[in-house]
């Protein structure tokens, strides 16, 4: 096992404890909710990152495998025919499916071009989920809750438990998405994204790589769509509209795009924002938009890009410490 | 870690400092509230949409329980109790909704929530009742499944509005009437391209149809929500020239449709039937509101014609500087209700104990049709208020000349549709 993966284990167990114990530091239920929005929003906008900070693809249409996440596990859930695992594989499953088959027409297309398909995509579907009301109940949303039989001992209809699940999820997740952050399938996406024509005349399969980073932003999408879905017992066609897209993009844009939990931050930010400003004035939009327009002409980055870009900026100007003369070595040759 | 200011001298940023902010940041998030029985203020939450394009909706709302709440304070509250409202912005968003929602019970110590959302957003606070089961009151989701179907029923949650297949079976009832007075045999629509909007058309046409059968309807269109242009449609109506047409447009949409039908004089010679003209924001936004056209009851200080209901409609306009609005009067009557149930169960807040005050309970009302609204106990939903449908005229309050469709009908008529759905 490579030391890089021991690492990142060893960190995202830390912070899964650390998830799993502030319920129990501070055990108002407000906390957790909050805490669980910050899981759905943060796990969409990390996937979203997959394919605008490591591929440079910039996707306006993202919300679409939010949605479809939540509506499929949603109407499997309302059937009673599977249990929540079995759905929950067939909803990313189906979702991964559905971004193959629209990332093999959006992949081939350039910048503005590719983004402008992708808010074409989610804007096909947002309509299929409004005018196919006998499936998804149309602009109502998905009546009627949604069942969550225990399984395995685990019961999500409770508040706990199903914090505690979003949790693992959320970790797991990052734990996947970090993996190819740092494979060389990841360090390839970087060369795409800074030079495709470089990586073409190298051997790399562009479209290809494009398409597999769009399939997997895609599932870990959904399953940001599946945790949203069981927290508010519901799925609704805002979920797949422009403005979820943009809203993900919005905590990309404050957390930074090229610190891996970056966009994590700019998610826990805007709902934090979004939580306290609501609460003391109607007005949230216009302070919304101040403060992401101080920290994008401030900044000029995410707040974790700029933090990394400072540490790193400090280690560079701290003098290095006296270091002990090594008696030098000479290796023989052969 | 250290930053240099801009006046060279350097700032120190202490680790200590930033954990120590962020663990205040979460125990703020996490700070208990004070509520319960021994509270001097019983709260109520209100999730409604205060912001955007359908803002009226939440911040008349708001103003109505205020008002209610602030004769109840002022006549000494419930048992020396006062009842104060929070409200919270979901923006129109249901997965909003429903956190607000949470956090209004959980975090704001509202022991009961009215949840002043529509249509989506109603149904996502519903299902945080079923989780959470205080009592609350829906206001403005007049989707009748939302208390029609058996299968969403939750214990402690009631709606206080008026209902769609209610004004479906008054709009089928006044129309048809209408249509059979004057020949009107060739009937189109014009309504919102989504759910709301086809069914409410469906369902009145449905019920006009079966009360007179010689109407023929002989084209629909649907212009998408909350479109600016209304000229291809109106263009198709004087290609089609009916004699009639129900429109379930409604708000700022419907302000414009009539404002540009205007242009091309279309209602001399096509009979307008509306759901929604009848709110008084609409009637006061149109320029120049024809006189004649049909429109369904949204309020109207003349109508039910009570001294209480100038009383009400007086106290909301001083309050909102604006004439009350359909929802104003729903969440009027709810804080009604409310109140009468605290008082029954001497100030108790439980959602099972409210609820089983609330299940049948009839009050006065400035807005019951024969002296009495009542909570139907069979399904928590509200009956008795005014279904009418009157006429436009140029001058405020701008309807008159109202119709009652009688509520034994439109009962009657409920039933046989619930038995179509398999609800009843």
């Amino acid at each position: 096992m490579r030391a890089g993966l021991m690492r990142d284990l060893l960190v995202a167990m830390l912070g899964l404890l650390l998830l799993l114990a502030l319920p129990m530091v501070f055990p108002q239920p407000s906390l957790r909710d909050f805490l669980i929005y910050v899981i759905a929003y943060g796990l969409l906008a990390m996937s979203l990152n997959l394919l605008v900070g490591l591929t440079g693809l910039v996707s306006f249409g993202h919300a679409a495998y939010f949605a479809s996440g939540a509506y499929v596990f949603g109407l499997l859930m309302q059937s009673g025919a599977v249990s929540i695992p079995l759905a929950m594989l067939a909803a990313v499953g189906g979702t991964a499916l559905l971004a193959l088959v629209i990332g093999a027409i959006c992949v081939r297309l350039k910048e503005i071009y590719f983004s402008f398909i992708t808010l074409a995509f989610q804007m096909f579907i947002h309509s299929i989920i409004l005018t196919w009301v006998d499936l998804t109940g149309g602009d109502q949303g998905l009546r009627g809750g949604i069942p969550r039989p225990p399984f395995l001992g685990i019961d999500l209809g409770e508040a706990h438990t199903l914090y505690a699940f979003a949790a693992v999820i959320f970790v797991l997740c990052l734990l996947v998405m970090r993996q190819v952050w740092q494979s060389p399938f990841g360090y390839t996406l970087r060369m795409i994204r800074d030079n495709p024509a470089r990586a073409n005349f190298l051997g790399v399969n562009v479209v290809r790589m494009k398409l597999g980073i769009f399939v997997l932003a895609g599932a870990m999408a959904s399953m940001a769509g599946i945790i949203m879905a069981l927290f508010v017992s519901g799925a609704f066609p805002e979920f797949g509209f422009w403005t979820t897209s943009g809203e993900a993009i919005f905590m990309i844009m404050l957390g930074g795009t090229q610190v891996f939990l970056g966009p994590v931050a700019g998610a826990f930010l805007l709902q934090l924002l979004n939580h306290y400003v609501t609460i003391y004035t109607h007005h949230h939009g216009l302070v919304l938009g101040v403060v992401i327009l101080l920290i994008v002409l401030g900044l000029r980055r995410g707040v974790a890009d700029f933090a990394a870009a400072w540490l790193a900026e400090r280690r560079a100007t701290v003098p290095p410490a006296p270091a002990t003369p090594e008696p030098v070595k000479t290796k023989a040759a052969g | 870690m250290t930053e240099n200011t801009q006046a060279g001298r350097p700032m120190t940023l202490q680790r200590r400092t930033v954990l120590g902010a962020a663990a205040a940041g979460v125990a703020m998030l996490a700070r208990p509230h004070v509520a319960g029985a021994q509270a001097k203020v019983i709260r109520v939450g209100m999730p409604t949409i205060l912001s955007g394009r359908v803002a009226i909706l939440g911040t008349s709302s708001r103003t109505a329980v205020q008002y209610a709440f602030s004769r109840i304070n002022e006549a000494g509250g419930l048992g020396g109790r006062r009842l104060e409202l929070v409200e919270r912005d979901s923006k129109g968003r249901p997965d909003e909704a429903a956190k607000v929602t949470r956090d209004l019970i959980n975090n704001d110590g509202c022991e009961i929530i009215i949840d002043g959302e529509a249509s989506s957003g109603g149904f996502a606070v519903h299902e945080v009742i079923r989780d959470l089961p205080v009592l609350c009151i829906h206001t403005n989701s007049e989707t009748s499944s939302l208390t029609a179907d058996p299968k969403l029923h939750v214990k402690t949650a009631f709606r206080c509005a008026r209902q769609g297949v209610h004004d479906a079976v008054a709009g089928g009832v006044y129309a048809s009437a209408i249509s059979k007075q004057r020949g009107l045999k060739r009937w189109m629509t014009c309504s919102p391209d989504y759910a709301y909007g086809r069914d409410n058309t469906a369902e009145f046409l449905e019920f006009a149809k079966m009360f007179d059968p010689s109407i023929e309807v002989v084209d629909q269109v649907w212009p998408r929500l909350f479109a600016p242009d209304y000229t291809e449609n109106i263009t198709k109506a004087l290609q089609v020239r009916p004699q009639a047409m129900y429109s379930a447009l409604w708000g700022g949409d419907l302000v414009s449709f009539i404002e540009q039908s205007n242009l091309y004089r279309i209602f001399g010679n096509i009979t307008l039937f509306s759901s929604s003209l009848g709110d008084p924001p609409v009637l006061t936004a149109i320029k120049q509101l024809p006189p004649g056209l049909h429109t369904a009851y949204r309020y109207n200080r003349n109508y039910p014609d009570k001294a209480s209901n100038t009383a009400f409609a007086d106290g909301f306009a001083n309050l909102a500087k604006h004439e009350p609005t359909n929802w104003a009067w729903q969440n009027y009557v709810a804080a009604q209700f409310i109140a009468e149930a605290l008082k029954r169960t001497n100030g108790r807040t439980e959602g099972a104990a409210l609820a089983a005050e609330l299940k049948g309970m009839e009050i006065e009302s400035p807005l019951a049709v024969s002296g009495r609204l009542t909570l139907r106990d069979s399904d928590h939903t509200l009956i008795g208020y005014p279904t009418a449908w009157g006429r436009t005229v140029p001058k405020a309050p701008f309807v008159e000349g109202f119709v009652p469709v009688e509520w034994s009908q439109v009962l009657e008529m409920e039933a046989q549709w619930k038995k179509q759905k398999g609800y009843a």
